[in-house]
């Protein structure tokens, strides 16, 4: 009964997600009417069934269930569509949508795909409060980052369209460049120090655990490629904030390092290197 | 009923014909008076703009004669021989008439497609005759359905997006730059009448720190009193541009008055913050090679002009859907007024029934002798409801039938079926 209902929440939420990046993407088309109204209402519904389906599998398994990969995406999916929605109602910028919940969509869609299996097993327990704080929190940090990279996206759409001097359709409903950078300065300044502080909190329970990771945890992929993002992000913290980079550079440096950690994501998954007994030959 | 406008307008006559046929807002009441004791027993709403002159009548008068009438209402008003204006009157009639109204206030009749004024008028036209009593059933449902026809055209496509003037696209597209306008400065190079118009809207919308650098200082003078501004020492202009946020260069310079590389020296000390630059002047005051620059955007006037196009443009390709949703409730309007047609019928049949009913219940109340008042009541009920069977079904459809085919036809086909043509 409890697989059913996993299944059931599982998929209408995927369906609700995948709904709305259409609706969105209808947008783009032209002026159609208000469908980026009722595609945030979607986006909340199937944000509310992924936790349904997470709160499913907790009780099934008497875990938080946070470690497996679709797990993982689900509460992406859940919490950037819950900020997506509130960003897009604070900042009055529906049009952001298009820029937005397309890819999550996208991402909703393959997790659907690849999710059969994973739904029904069992998820790896997680030893302690600290690691599921830990664990959670850098998924709220990763769709901080998320939006932030979809901002400069639309950042770089707009001065492109600026400059190109084409000031028709989608250029019309989006915000202004002013307003989309603030809006990205603040989606990092909330994400970077949640995820340096997650990290930080991490690196202090692995440290004095010995019996949680391997050896030598700190020299895992994973664990290097997540302090070359902060030293990233870290720089361009910096240098926004006291080296006057903005614009059309910030933007790009942003989506182009969000892009280049989702690829080393998925590189390190495909070549199953995400655990952290790299150095002790195992995979 | 028939419902019948004239009237003309900037795409059937020049100006010098249309002012001589306006109505002054003072002038409006009297004439709706005038007209509604003329076209007694209907409705009667004047709609005049500077870009037309219409009047649109609800009367049960021949359409035709209706339409001559006016046209001579409108020469004995103005004073003005028919012969003047009569070939550049056009008439609609019915659902022609209904259509027109919803373009007109839809704006897709307008000299620039889309723009907002047009609703606005049509409505203080309707409230004018409203005021006036001259409108009656049908003009009230017309004219509402044109109102919310028009928003729900604006809100739902791209009719009314984007300006369509050099000073406002200027305006707009620093907009799309800057989130306030309000805390930004504004720096105006030389002087013009678009730059003036275009720091004009800047000002209205917002902009209070305005820097005037002007080689003349009396003129720098007189527009930094106009706009509250603060004169800047022409020969200083690059050590103060890093200041302006919103650059418009209007000088009769022959060369280039500023070069990448002053925007190269000023960027850094703003910041790096965005700057607008709205080059209006011919020869071009800044160069293009500007453009190529970070954070900033340079548009001249062949550039703002190429805006300006575009949204004309963009409107233009919206015009499709927009007419293709004005035929559609244009056709539901008529269908609508087709029913109000039956409604006189549909009167005489109840009329008609209803005497059958007491005719025959007088009879079979006689014949069934004494009854006690429940058994009486009884009877009389199952007569009314006998009648409201009866008649349920042709009231439904006399009205559905009616708006698909000849109205005269179907009501005269009721009648006959109901032998109501002697009452009715």
């Amino acid at each position: 009964m409890l697989d059913w209902a996993i299944d059931i929440a599982f998929y209408t939420g995927s369906a609700c997600f995948v709904a709305a990046g259409l609706m969105a993407l209808r947008h783009l088309r032209g002026n159609c009417g208000d469908t980026l109204k009722p595609a945030a209402r979607v986006l909340l519904a199937g944000a509310a069934l992924l936790l349904v389906t997470l709160v499913f599998r907790g009780v099934k398994w008497g875990m938080m269930p946070l470690t497996t990969t679709v797990d993982a995406l689900s509460l992406f999916g859940l919490l950037t569509a819950v900020i997506m929605v509130y960003v897009v109602r604070k900042e009055n910028a529906p049009a952001m949508l298009c820029f937005y919940a397309p890819p999550l969509a996208a991402a909703c869609l393959i997790n659907a795909a690849v999710a059969h299996d994973a739904l029904h097993t069992s998820p790896r327990e997680l030893q302690g409060l600290p690691l599921t704080l830990h664990v959670g929190t850098v998924f709220l940090a990763y769709a901080l980052f998320f939006l932030a990279s979809m901002t400069s996206a639309a950042y770089l759409f707009q001065a492109h369209r600026l400059k190109h001097r084409k000031t028709t359709g989608l250029f019309q409903r989006l915000p202004s460049l002013e307003q989309l950078d603030r809006t990205l300065w603040r989606l990092v300044r909330y994400g970077y120090p949640l995820f340096v502080a997650t990290l930080a909190l991490g690196f202090v329970w692995a440290w004095f655990d010995d019996q949680l990771l391997e050896a030598r945890w700190w020299l895992a992929p994973k664990v290097i490629m997540s302090c070359a993002m902060v030293v990233f992000y870290g720089a361009l913290f910096h240098l926004r904030r006291h080296g006057g980079l903005r614009g059309p550079k910030l933007s790009y440096l942003m989506l182009v390092g969000f892009v280049a950690l989702l690829l080393a994501y998925f590189a390190l998954d495909l070549l199953h290197l995400r655990d952290y007994n790299f150095w002790e030959g195992g995979a | 009923m028939n419902l019948v406008v004239t009237g003309l307008s900037h795409h059937t006559c020049p100006v010098e014909v249309r002012e001589k046929l306006g109505f002054t807002t003072q002038a409006v009441p009297r004439a709706l008076l005038r007209l509604g004791s003329q076209f007694d027993g209907g409705g009667a709403v004047i709609l005049s703009t500077c870009n037309r002159v219409e009047l649109y009548l609800h009367h049960p008068g021949e359409p035709r004669e209706l339409g001559r009438q006016m046209c001579a209402f409108l020469s004995e008003w103005h004073n003005v021989p028919e012969a003047e204006f009569a070939d550049h009157l056009y008439e609609y009639h019915g659902r022609e008439a209904v259509g027109h109204l919803f373009r007109v206030a839809s704006s897709l009749d307008s000299l620039v497609v889309g723009e907002a004024q047009i609703l606005g008028q049509v409505h203080d036209a309707f409230i004018a005759a409203q005021a006036a009593q001259t409108t009656d059933k049908v003009l009230n449902a017309l004219f509402q359905q044109a109102f919310s026809l028009a928003k729900r055209l604006r809100t739902n496509t791209d009719i009314g997006a984007g300006q369509v003037s050099i000073s406002s696209v200027a305006v707009v597209l620093a907009a799309s730059i800057f989130m306030d306008l309000s805390d930004k400065t504004v720096m105006i190079v030389g002087s013009g009448d678009v730059a003036e118009l275009t720091l004009k809207s800047l000002v209205g919308r917002g902009v209070k720190d305005v820097l005037i650098a002007n080689r003349h200082p009396e003129r720098a003078e007189a527009l930094a009193e106009a706009f509250q501004g603060r004169p800047v020492p022409f020969e200083s202009l690059r050590d103060h541009l890093y200041r302006a946020d919103i650059l418009i260069g209007a000088t009769a310079a022959p060369r280039f008055v500023l070069h990448p590389e002053d925007f190269q020296h000023a960027m850094p000390r703003r910041d790096h913050a965005p700057m607008f630059v709205i080059d209006i002047a011919v020869p071009r005051d800044v160069d293009p090679a500007t453009s190529a620059l970070d954070n900033v955007y340079v548009y001249d006037i062949d550039d703002l002009e190429k805006v300006v196009n575009q949204n004309m443009e963009a409107r233009r390709r919206e015009m499709e859907r927009c007419l293709a949703a004005v035929e559609q409730e244009a056709d539901k309007f008529v269908r609508w007024m087709s029913g109000l047609a039956a409604e006189p019928t549909i009167v005489s049949m109840s009329e008609e029934l209803n005497a059958i009913r007491e005719r025959e219940l007088k009879k079979t109340l006689a014949a069934l002798g004494d009854l006690t008042p429940k058994q009486r009541q009884e009877v009389e009920y199952l007569a009314q409801r006998i009648v409201n069977a009866i008649l349920q079904r042709p009231m439904t459809h006399i009205k559905h039938e009616i708006g698909h085919h000849d109205p005269n036809t179907v009501i005269h086909l009721v009648k006959r079926l109901f032998g109501i043509e002697e009452s009715g």
